[in-house]
C-alpha cells in the first residue's frame, strides 16, 4: 500500500501536494458547483468495511458507541478522496486506528468510555464481559494510550485482521518486524493488566 | 543455530507461514523457545480478550447515518460561496509549503521523533481529524466579502538546489554540517507565488454581524468594497530523509505573506475587522498576527501541543517550537520579507546550530 510513498520524503511538501491534490479534486470533480463530488462507490466500499472499521475503532475506544461515530468520521473523510478501490480497506483500518487513538488521547471519548466502563452491562450482549473485568478494559485502553503510535496501530491492526504484510505496507515497517512491534506492544499491556491484577 | 526473536515467535502464534522453515524448525525442537512461544501465545490471547469487544454494529442504520451526513455536508458545500472555498483552500498552500514544517511540527507534538510517519500519515488519511493545517491558513475573511485567485502556488520537486534557486529566484540555504545521523542530498520541492484577491464587503460583514445577532459598527470610508491583494511564496523546502525513511531535517524559505490594498490601507480592514462583533477568536488571533507587511508571520501556536520561546538567527529573532516531549524542533524566523525554518527530529538546540550555521 503506497499511502504514503514518496511523500515520506518531502515532510514540507505533504501538506500542500495533498492539499492540492484535493483542491484539484475538488475543483474539476464539481464541473457546476466547483466542488469535490462523492466517490460513486462509496455504499459498496462502506457495506463491505464497515464492520471491520468499527471493529478496528472499537479495540481501541472499548466502546461501541464511540467507535461507530469514529467510523462515521472516517467514511466521510474517505467519501472525497481518491483513494483506490482496492486499498479501501487497509486506508480505512489504518484511519480508523489513528482517528481513534488521537480521540483516545485527546480524552474526547472519556465520559462515553466511563459511562460505559463504569455504568450497567449496556443492551448489547458482550461476550468479552465474562472474562474481562469493566475495570481490566478501562486500563487497557489507558494503557494504549500511553503506547507509542506505531505500536498502538500495529497492535489493534493485527488483533483486527490485517494481516503481517498489510500491518507492514500501513506502518511502512518490513514484515519481519510487525512480529516485534506487536509483541512489545503486547508485552506492554500485559504488564499493566498483570501489575493490576496482583496489587488487588 | 541462534534463537528466533521474540518477534518472530509471535507470527508463529498467528501467521506460522510467515515463518521461515528453520525458524519453525528450531522452535519446535528447542524448549527455550518453546518455553518462550508459550508466554507469547499466552500474551496474545490476553491482549487479544482485552480488546475485544463483540462490536456487531448495524451496516443498514450505519449507511443512513452516513448517507445523511454526506448529504447535509455537499448540501453545506453547495451553499457556501465557491470563492470562500477557494480563499480558504488555495490560501493555505504556499503558506504551507513554506511553514509546513511548523505545522508538522505542531500536529506532531505530542507524538514522538518515530511517529512523524504517522503524522504525515494522518494527514494523508484523516484530513477531518487533523486541524493544524488550518494553523498556516492566512485569515478566512470569507464572511466579509469575496476572495479570487490570481496566482496559483503550483507546488513541484526540482532536481537540485541551482533549479531551486531558478524556480524561485531565492537563495537556496546550504547546511554547513548536517546532524548526526542525517547524510546524502536533500530533495528540494518548490512552489510559485500564490496571490489571492479579496474585496470587502459591507452588506455581508452585516449578514455575519447580524447571524452573531449584533448591528455592524459603521465602516471606515473607503472599506466598503475596497479590494486587498494578500500574496504568498514562491519558496523552497529541503529535505533530508533520516536511516528510517523519515524525514530529518527540513530546511524551507519563502517569500513572506504580505498584503496590498487598492485604497484603505490593510491596517485600517484590518483593526476594523478586529472590531466586529462575533469575530471568531482564531480568526482574530490570526488577523491581529498578520501585520500585512511580510515582517510578521501568521503562525499561531496551538498551546499545549508544543511549547514555543524566543531565540535569535544572526540577529533577527526566531520563534522555537519544540514537541511536549522534546523530541521534534523547529526554528522560524523573518528577515527582509523572507521567511526560513529549519525543523527535524532533532532537539531546540540542534535545530537552531543548523540555523545559525546555514550557509547563503
Amino acid at each position: 500500500m503506497d499511502l504514503v510513498g514518496h511523500r515520506i520524503s518531502a515532510p514540507a511538501v505533504v501538506l500542500s501536494r495533498g492539499r492540492a491534490a484535493e483542491r484539484t479534486r475538488r475543483e474539476d470533480g464539481g464541473a457546476v458547483s466547483g466542488r469535490g463530488a462523492v466517490r460513486a462507490d462509496l455504499e459498496q466500499v462502506f457495506r463491505a468495511a464497515y464492520p471491520r472499521v468499527v471493529a478496528v475503532a472499537t479495540r481501541v475506544l472499548g466502546s461501541r458507541d464511540g467507535a461507530e461515530d469514529v467510523a462515521q468520521e472516517v467514511f466521510l473523510s474517505f467519501a472525497h478522496t481518491a483513494v483506490p478501490a482496492g486499498e479501501a480497506p487497509a486506508w480505512l483500518s489504518v484511519a480508523a486506528a489513528h482517528t481513534a487513538l488521537n480521540h483516545l488521547r485527546s480524552g474526547r471519548r472519556r465520559a462515553t468510555r466511563e459511562e460505559t466502563a463504569a455504568g450497567p452491562p449496556s443492551s448489547v450482549p458482550d461476550v468479552a464481559d465474562d472474562v474481562v473485568t469493566l475495570d481490566e478494559r478501562r486500563r487497557v485502553r489507558a494503557a494504549l494510550a500511553r503506547l507509542p503510535r506505531r505500536q498502538a496501530v500495529a497492535l489493534v491492526l493485527r488483533h483486527s485482521g490485517l494481516s503481517y504484510a498489510e500491518v507492514a505496507a500501513a506502518l511502512d515497517l518490513s514484515p519481519g518486524s510487525v512480529g516485534t512491534t506487536v509483541r512489545r506492544a503486547e508485552s506492554a499491556l500485559r504488564e499493566e493488566l498483570s501489575r493490576h491484577a496482583s496489587s488487588h | 543455530m541462534r534463537h528466533p526473536t521474540e518477534g518472530t515467535l509471535r507470527r508463529l502464534v498467528d501467521e506460522p507461514a510467515g515463518v521461515a522453515d528453520a525458524d519453525r524448525e528450531h522452535v519446535t525442537g528447542c524448549p527455550a523457545c518453546l518455553s518462550g512461544l508459550t508466554a507469547v501465545q499466552r500474551d496474545a490471547a490476553a491482549v487479544s480478550t482485552a480488546l475485544d469487544t463483540g462490536a456487531v454494529p448495524d451496516v443498514d442504520a450505519a449507511w443512513r447515518r452516513l448517507s445523511h451526513t454526506v448529504a447535509v455536508d455537499e448540501r453545506r458545500r453547495a451553499s457556501a460561496p465557491a470563492p470562500a472555498r477557494r480563499w480558504r483552500n488555495r490560501l493555505r498552500s504556499p503558506v504551507v509549503a513554506v511553514v509546513g514544517v511548523a505545522a508538522l511540527l505542531a500536529g506532531g507534538g505530542a507524538a514522538a521523533a518515530a511517529d512523524w510517519l504517522q503524522v504525515f500519515r494522518t494527514e494523508q488519511i484523516a484530513p477531518v481529524s487533523i486541524t493544524q493545517a488550518d494553523l498556516v491558513a492566512l485569515p478566512d475573511l470569507s464572511a466579509y466579502g469575496t476572495a479570487a485567485v490570481v496566482e496559483e502556488p503550483d507546488v513541484r520537486e526540482v532536481p537540485d538546489a541551482a533549479a531551486a534557486e531558478q524556480a524561485t529566484g531565492l537563495t537556496v540555504p546550504q547546511v554547513a554540517d548536517l546532524p548526526g545521523g542525517l547524510g546524502g542530498d536533500p530533495a528540494y520541492q518548490v512552489g510559485d507565488r500564490a496571490t489571492v484577491e479579496f474585496t470587502f464587503s459591507a452588506e455581508r460583514a452585516a449578514q455575519a454581524a447580524a447571524a452573531a445577532g449584533e448591528v455592524l459598527p459603521a465602516p471606515p470610508a473607503g472599506l466598503d468594497g475596497g479590494r486587498f491583494r494578500l500574496s504568498a511564496g514562491p519558496g523552497v523546502a529541503a529535505v533530508w530523509t533520516s536511516g528510517s525513511g523519515a524525514p530529518g531535517l527540513v530546511v524551507a524559505r519563502a517569500v513572506a505573506p504580505t498584503a496590498e490594498s487598492s485604497g484603505v490601507p490593510f491596517e485600517t480592514a484590518r483593526d476594523y475587522l478586529l472590531s466586529l462583533p462575533g469575530l471568531p477568536e482564531d480568526l482574530a488571533a490570526q488577523l491581529r498576527a498578520f501585520s500585512g507587511d511580510g515582517t510578521t508571520l501568521p503562525l499561531p501556536v496551538p498551546a499545549g501541543l508544543v511549547t514555543s520561546s524566543v531565540a535569535d538567527v544572526d540577529g533577527a529573532p526566531a520563534t522555537v517550537l519544540t514537541s511536549r516531549d522534546g523530541s521534534v524542533a523547529g526554528v522560524v524566523w523573518v528577515t527582509d520579507g523572507v521567511v526560513t525554518a529549519v525543523a527535524g527530529s532533532l532537539d531546540a538546540d540542534e535545530v537552531l546550530a543548523v540555523a545559525r550555521g546555514l550557509q547563503e
